[in-house]
């Protein structure tokens, strides 16, 4: 066990991990993504991207492993033509708008991060085969002011004018 | 316009309409014609936003909507009668200018037809300021109130009891209001 790691740990190290065939050369993706934006009937917001993998050595059906703002996830493959999806879901309140970075690995690089994870080194210090951004734009929460505010607004201000003309008729 | 007791008569007229609570059938069609839409007004807001079934509380409706109609109509005349006089005083000095102005030209009438005309004339002033201002100020309250009660005062009852309770008790309220003095 112990041999495989060192060994594991070696060929990444010395940059070979190529020699391994199924490993994806010059990765590209070509992804969409989908967020559930309104917030006002919503309790957590919904992140979805679908990605196709492109490798140029044509590697096909490889394991992927997703990390989002530190979380990790699985790449569920939809098809054999490398068709990817990733989805999580979030509170509405700890949602932010912007993008984020959805880095996913290969086998061997996901065992990189844990071993690394597991001797106390940091996990960034692994570059992931490839990142797909996710734009949230934002979460809709409803209206800055609710329509019965603006109502009780306006009636109020018409009731004040009521009032004040009619203290200056009765001044 | 010539003869005495005619003249007397509608100086007679004034006086009364001046000082007296009952106003014109006309103004009082106006009134109770402003209080039933004004009334009724609600019944939308319950329908269409607080989401009141229309048929089941049908009764309701007619009853709260007739009740608010004569409370309102009540406030409109009160506000009317007190505002009128107060009016009248403030209207005064433009109308008597206005109307000299007027009458200026015409040297046959006499110091006595000159002044009936101005007094007619600061009474319709009057009369007609009051009628306006009192159905904007009250309408203006009613709504407002209704609002704020139907939405945040009364927000936990259900749709049926906070119609019967806010419009009901805002237009009691205004017509208690208006029979104050100020």
């Amino acid at each position: 066990m112990m041999n495989r790691f060192i060994i594991f740990s070696i060929l990444i190290i010395c940059g070979v991990s190529e020699i391994f065939a199924e490993t994806c050369q010059k990765p590209e993706v070509i992804a969409s993504a989908y967020v559930t934006e309104d917030a006002t009937i919503l309790t957590n917001v919904a992140f979805t991207t679908q990605f196709v993998l492109k490798c140029s050595n044509g590697v096909k059906g490889i394991t992927l492993y997703a990390e989002v703002d530190g979380k990790s996830l699985p790449a569920a493959r939809l098809s054999s033509d490398n068709k990817y999806q990733v989805s999580w879901t979030e509170d509405v309140k700890k949602a932010r708008s912007g993008d984020y970075n959805i880095k996913l690995y290969d086998d061997e690089r996901y065992a990189a991060i844990r071993k690394a994870l597991r001797n106390g080194e940091d996990p960034n210090s692994v570059k992931p085969l490839v990142v797909v951004v996710l734009n949230n734009p934002g979460i809709y929460r409803g209206p800055w002011i609710n329509s019965e505010l603006l109502a009780v607004l306006l009636a109020a201000l018409v009731s004040y004018s009521a009032f004040s003309s009619k203290f200056k008729l009765l001044a | 316009m010539s003869g005495k007791s005619k003249a007397f008569t509608k100086e007679e007229e004034l006086l009364l309409q001046d000082f007296s609570r009952n106003v014109s059938t006309k103004s009082s069609a106006l009134f109770y014609g402003n209080a039933f839409i004004v009334s009724a007004i609600p019944i939308w807001l319950f329908w269409r936003i607080h989401l009141i079934d229309i048929y089941a509380n049908l009764i309701s409706f007619v009853l709260v909507t007739l009740a608010s109609t004569y409370a309102l109509a009540l406030a409109y005349k009160n506000t009317k009668f007190v505002l009128k006089h107060k009016i009248a005083v403030k209207r005064e000095d433009a109308v008597t200018k206005e109307m000299s102005r007027k009458l200026a030209e015409d040297k046959k009438m006499s110091k006595k037809e000159k002044d009936e005309r101005i007094l007619w004339k600061k009474n319709e002033v009057a009369d007609y300021e009051a009628t306006t201002f009192s159905i904007f100020y009250n309408n203006a309250l009613f709504l407002a109130l209704v609002i704020v009660s139907s939405f945040y005062i009364l927000k936990t009852f259900t749709p049926a009891v906070n119609y019967i309770f806010s419009v009901g008790a805002t237009s009691a309220l205004l017509a208690l209001l208006s029979t104050g003095s100020q």
